[in-house]
C-alpha cells in the first residue's frame, strides 16, 4: 500500500459538534494539541438542528428552580435508570456552562431585567430552557466556532501558525481506531474531497459523534447520524450500554412526503401549543402514566392557568416526558382519531397571536410555511412520532468521560450512555453536551498528561484498515448500498420502532443477519474523490452495527420503560430497574451482557418522597431508608 | 443522457409526479478537463424539493453525483448551489414554485454557487469563504474580567444586532456577488454581516479593531450596493442594510 500520512497529535476529537467542540476548547485551554475531526463542513454539525433551548437551573424566570430539582425532573424523564452520578453532575455544573457560553459571546433571548431568559418544556418542573427563539442549536455551535477561531489567532498571535494547537479537519471521515492491548493508540480516517487516507496518532481520542438515528426511515436526524462513534468504541473493545432505548420525538413533520420527520419543537408545546385529535379533544389528559399522577394538571382549565401562576397550578400534560406524549399520539392515530395524513393536530393558532408566534417561534413558522404550505398562525399543524435520539451509547466514567474497556478513549454527548436513563428530557442535550463535553476534554488531557506511552501504530495494521476501508470501492458487481440502506432502514422503522413485540424484533435480528452478507458484498462506482456511494457504505457498517445492539438489547430487557415499549410487557418492572444491557461487538456480532447498576447515594435519594421512590424501586433497594425521607429544596 | 448503471431495481415513480428535466453540471477533476452539463429526467412531486431531486438521481441514476447537504431544512447551510442562475438552498425550494406553466415540460439547470474553485460536480473549495469570516474576528472581544453569571443585555440592545445573528454561512451572499466573482479578495457580504453581528452587539468592545480590517481596500467601500445578496439570503437577512449600517459606523467614526 501507497504510504500514508501520519500525524502525531496529544487529543484527537471525532466530531465537530457541540460536545466535541467543548472538549477541543477545554484541551486547548489545558495546553494541548488537538485535532478535530468531522464529516461536515466546520460549523454544520447535526447540533444546528436542536431548536428549544439548553436546560440549566439557572433560576432566572422562576428562582425555585435548583439543581436538585433538576436532578430529580431527569431521573423522573429517565424512569430512574439513569446513571446518577451522571444526572447529578449534569443537574449540578448546566448552569455554570450557560454561563461560561454566554461569556464566550452566545446571544440569548433575555428576561425584563436583561438576564438569559428560560422558557418551559416537557417534564422539567420550572422555565429552565435558556434559548435563542428556536434556534438554540445553531447559535451554541456558532459560538464555539467562534470560540475556536479566538484561540487559533492567540495561537497565531504567540507561535506565527494559527493551527499551532487546535487544527480542524473538516470533510474527513474517520473509519477504524486502532488499539495495543487495552490502549487506544490513534485512528484512521480519509479525506472525502480526495479519498486520500491520514494517520492520526494520540494518547487520547475523544468520540463526540453524535447518534444513530439515520437507521431508522422516519428521523429528525441528518446524514451525519449514522452511529460512527458507538461502532468506532465497539469495534475497539469498548461496551454500549442502554442501546435499546431510542427516542421518538413525538412532534415530526408527517406531511408533504419528502419533510416528513423533520423536526417541529417541543417549544411550541412549552409556549403554549396543544395537541388535539381529529375530534379537537385535547387528549393528553387522559395520557397521563402512574407514575406521573397528581405532577400535571387535571382540566384544561387548571392547564391554562399554569402559563400565568406556575406556583397555584400544575403543568399541561401536554409537557409529559417525550416517551409518554410520542406513545400517546401512536395510540390516538391508532383508535382512529389522528389527523388526515397519520398524525394528530398541534395548536398553537388558536393560543396566542400571530405575531406573537412569528415572534417566539419564527423557524417553525417558515419551515411549515414553505416546506408545507401551512399557516401556523392560522391552522393546526399535523404532528406524528420521529426518531430523534439514542440515550444509549458508549459506557463512560461519569466523571471523566472515559469508556469501559479503553485507556485513552472518551466519549461525550449523544454517542455516550447513562446520563438519560430511559428517556432523555427535552433541553437535557445542549447541557449534556457543554458539561460532559469539557469533561471528556479535560479527561483526555489529564490522560496526556499521566503520560500513556508512545503511540506508534504497525503499518501493517494500518495497511489492512485500509484494505477494509477501500472494499466496497474494489469489490465488482455488488450490491448498491443505498438499497441495503432503504431496507434496513425500514426493517429498525417497522420492527423495532415505537411499539415493539418479541416475534417482531427476532424477525428484525434476522434479516439484520442477512443484511451483514449484503453490506459485506457491496460495490460503488467511481472514483474516490467525494463518492457519495463509497461514504455510505463505509457508513452502513457501523449502522448496523449499532442496529444489531438495538434490536437485541430490545429483545432482552422483558419490560416497558421510557424510549422501550414492549406490547408483549407492558408497564415498567422494578428489578429491570437497575439492570443495564451491555453490548459488546466480538467480531462477527453482538454479545449482550447484563450488569447491575452502581446503587445511588443516600443523600440522593433523599431528594425524593418515599412514595414516588416506591414507584420505582424494589423493597430491598429502600431498605434503611428513611420512610419519612423529605423533599430537599435547600 | 439518463444513466441507468448501478440501478438494480427500476426507480420507482410515485403516484401524481410529473417528469421533470435536470441539467445538472458535473464535474470529476479525475478525468474532465473542464466541467460539462448531464441531464437527467427525474420524476418530481409539487411537494418535492429541489433537494429530493438530487437524492433522486444520486440513490437511483450515479451514485457518484456529488453534492453538499446535510439538515435538508434550511438551518445548517450546507446545499447553497445555483438554480436556474439563483443562488438558493437546494432543500428550501419547493417544486410546484418551480414547475413551467401550461404543463410544459420544466428544466432546471443546477449550477455550484460561483467564486469558489470548483472540487468536483457541486462542491466548491470554502476555505476562502471561512478564510474572510475568520478574518474580521467573529469572536466576542471584551476586556476585563470575565462576570460570575451573565453579562446583563436590556431585550432592546438583543434585538439590535438579531437580524444579523441569524446567518448560517451558506455562502448564498457572497457567491451571489458580482464585486466577489470579479475580486475574490473582496470580503464579501457574508464576512461583513458577521462583523455587523459583534459591531452592533451592546456586551462587544471590538468595534473599533473590526472597522478598521473592514476599512481596508478590500473592505466595505468595495460593495455597489446591487442588493443580490439580500435577494439570495435564504434566511431573509437584510444584507445590504447591514453592509450600509457598517459603512456609516466608519463614516461616524472618522468624523
Amino acid at each position: 500500500m501507497a504510504e500514508v500520512e501520519r500525524l502525531p497529535y496529544d487529543v484527537v476529537v471525532i466530531g465537530a459538534g457541540g460536545a466535541g467542540l467543548r472538549a477541543v476548547i477545554e484541551a486547548r485551554q489545558r495546553g494541548h494539541r488537538v485535532a478535530v475531526v468531522c464529516k461536515s463542513l466546520f460549523g454544520k454539525a447535526h447540533t444546528v438542528m436542536a431548536e428549544g433551548g439548553c436546560a440549566a437551573s439557572m433560576g432566572n424566570v422562576n428562582d425555585n428552580d435548583n439543581w436538585q430539582v433538576h436532578f430529580r425532573d431527569t431521573m423522573r424523564g429517565g424512569k430512574f435508570l439513569n446513571n446518577w452520578r451522571m444526572a447529578e453532575l449534569h443537574a449540578k455544573e448546566a448552569p455554570d456552562r450557560v454561563w461560561e457560553l454566554e461569556t464566550y459571546g452566545a446571544l440569548f433571548d433575555r428576561t425584563a431585567d436583561g438576564r438569559i431568559s428560560q422558557r418551559n418544556f416537557g417534564g422539567h418542573t420550572y422555565p429552565r430552557l435558556a434559548h435563542v427563539g428556536d434556534r438554540t442549536g445553531l447559535e451554541l455551535i456558532r459560538t464555539m466556532q467562534q470560540k475556536v477561531v479566538s484561540l487559533q489567532q492567540e495561537d497565531h498571535a504567540a507561535t506565527g501558525d494559527y493551527e499551532a494547537n487546535i487544527k480542524v479537519f473538516a470533510e474527513c471521515t474517520v473509519t477504524e481506531l486502532f488499539t495495543e492491548g487495552d490502549r487506544v493508540t490513534g485512528a484512521l480516517a480519509y479525506w472525502r474531497e480526495s479519498g486520500r487516507f491520514v494517520v492520526f496518532e494520540a494518547p487520547s481520542i475523544v468520540l463526540a459523534t453524535g447518534g444513530i438515528g439515520k437507521s431508522f426511515q422516519v428521523t429528525s436526524n441528518s446524514w451525519e447520524y449514522t452511529g460512527d462513534g458507538h461502532a468506532l468504541a465497539a469495534r475497539a473493545g469498548a461496551s454500549l450500554i442502554n442501546m435499546e432505548f431510542v427516542q421518538f420525538h413525538p412532534t415530526g413533520m408527517v406531511w408533504p412526503p419528502s419533510v416528513k420527520g423533520i423536526l417541529v419543537t417541543e417549544g411550541v408545546r412549552g409556549d403554549g401549543g396543544v395537541l388535539r385529535n381529529a375530534e379537537g379533544k385535547r387528549f393528553m389528559f387522559d395520557y397521563v402514566p402512574e407514575v406521573f399522577k397528581g405532577q400535571y394538571a387535571e382540566s384544561e382549565e387548571e392547564a391554562d392557568r399554569w402559563y400565568a401562576d406556575q406556583n397555584a397550578n400544575r403543568r399541561t400534560p401536554d409537557l409529559l416526558p417525550r416517551d409518554e406524549v410520542a406513545r400517546a399520539i401512536n395510540a390516538e392515530v391508532k383508535a382512529g382519531r389522528g389527523s388526515p395524513h397519520g398524525g394528530v393536530f398541534l395548536d398553537i393558532a388558536s393560543r396566542m397571536s400571530a405575531e406573537e408566534i412569528k415572534r417566539r417561534l419564527p423557524s417553525m413558522y417558515h419551515q411549515f410555511k414553505e416546506l408545507a404550505d401551512v399557516d401556523i398562525t392560522a391552522e393546526p399543524m399535523e404532528v406524528g412520532p420521529t426518531c430523534h435520539y439514542v440515550m444509549g451509547g458508549i459506557e463512560v466514567d461519569p466523571d471523566s468521560g472515559a469508556a469501559a474497556g479503553v485507556r485513552g478513549l472518551f466519549a461525550a454527548g449523544e454517542c455516550s450512555g447513562g446520563m438519560h436513563g430511559s428517556n432523555r428530557l427535552g433541553g437535557n442535550s445542549l447541557s449534556d453536551l457543554l458539561v460532559f463535553g469539557r469533561r471528556a476534554g479535560l479527561g483526555a488531557a489529564n490522560h496526556v498528561e499521566s503520560g500513556a506511552g508512545d503511540t506508534g501504530i504497525p503499518q501493517a495494521e494500518v495497511d489492512a484498515a485500509m484494505e477494509r476501508a477501500l472494499a466496497p470501492v474494489t469489490a465488482e458487481q455488488g450490491e448498491n448500498p443505498y438499497t441495503v440502506h432503504a431496507e434496513l432502514q425500514q426493517t429498525m422503522n417497522e420492527l423495532v420502532g415505537i411499539i415493539r413485540t418479541e416475534a417482531e424484533i427476532a424477525d428484525a435480528i434476522g434479516k439484520l443477519e442477512t443484511f451483514k452478507q449484503r453490506v459485506a458484498g457491496v460495490s460503488v462506482n467511481g472514483v474516490r474523490e467525494f463518492n457519495p456511494g463509497w461514504h455510505l457504505a463505509l457508513d452502513l457498517r457501523n449502522m448496523l452495527l449499532v442496529s444489531e445492539c438495538v434490536a437485541r438489547a430490545a429483545l432482552e430487557r422483558t419490560e416497558s420503560r421510557g424510549g422501550h415499549t414492549r406490547e408483549d410487557y407492558p408497564g415498567m418492572r422494578a428489578p429491570w430497574r437497575n439492570q443495564l444491557i451491555q453490548c459488546l461487538y466480538t467480531g462477527g456480532g453482538v454479545r449482550l451482557h447484563t450488569v447491575d447498576q452502581v446503587p445511588m447515594r443516600t443523600d440522593l435519594l433523599e431528594l425524593f418522597e418515599y412514595e414516588e421512590l416506591q414507584k420505582y424501586f424494589t423493597e430491598e433497594e429502600l431498605t434503611g431508608l428513611a420512610t419519612g425521607a423529605t423533599t430537599g429544596k435547600e | 443522457m439518463t444513466t441507468t448503471e448501478a440501478a438494480p431495481k427500476p426507480a420507482p415513480v410515485p403516484e401524481g409526479s410529473r417528469t421533470v428535466t435536470l441539467k445538472i453540471q458535473r464535474f470529476n477533476p479525475e478525468v474532465d478537463d473542464a466541467p460539462h452539463f448531464e441531464t437527467y429526467d427525474v420524476p418530481a412531486l409539487p411537494t418535492d424539493r429541489v433537494l429530493n431531486l438530487l437524492f433522486y438521481v444520486k440513490n437511483y441514476l450515479d451514485g457518484s453525483f456529488a453534492f453538499r447537504r446535510s439538515c435538508a431544512h434550511g438551518v445548517c447551510g450546507s446545499d447553497a448551489m445555483r438554480i436556474n442562475g439563483v443562488n438558493r438552498l437546494a432543500c428550501k425550494v419547493l417544486m410546484k414554485d418551480m414547475f413551467a406553466a401550461n404543463g410544459k415540460q420544466t428544466t432546471l439547470t443546477i449550477e455550484p454557487i460561483k467564486g469558489l474553485p470548483l472540487e468536483k460536480d457541486l462542491y466548491v473549495d470554502m476555505e476562502p469563504f471561512f478564510e474572510a469570516y475568520r478574518a474580521i474576528k467573529p469572536y466576542l472581544m471584551t476586556y476585563g474580567n470575565d462576570p460570575t453569571r451573565e453579562r446583563i443585555q436590556s431585550a432592546a440592545d438583543r434585538a439590535r444586532f438579531d437580524d444579523t445573528t441569524k446567518c448560517i454561512l451558506c455562502a448564498c451572499c457572497t457567491t451571489s456577488c458580482p464585486v466577489y466573482w470579479s475580486e475574490g479578495s473582496y470580503f464579501g457580504p457574508a464576512a461583513i454581516v458577521n462583523a455587523h453581528r459583534f459591531i452592533f452587539d451592546s456586551r462587544d468592545e471590538g468595534a473599533e479593531e473590526r472597522l478598521d480590517i473592514l476599512n481596508d481596500v478590500e473592505g466595505v467601500w468595495r460593495c455597489r450596493t446591487t442588493f443580490n445578496c439580500t435577494d439570495a439570503c435564504p434566511r431573509g437577512i437584510q444584507v445590504t442594510k447591514a453592509i450600509q449600517e457598517v459603512k456609516r459606523a466608519l463614516l461616524f467614526k472618522r468624523t
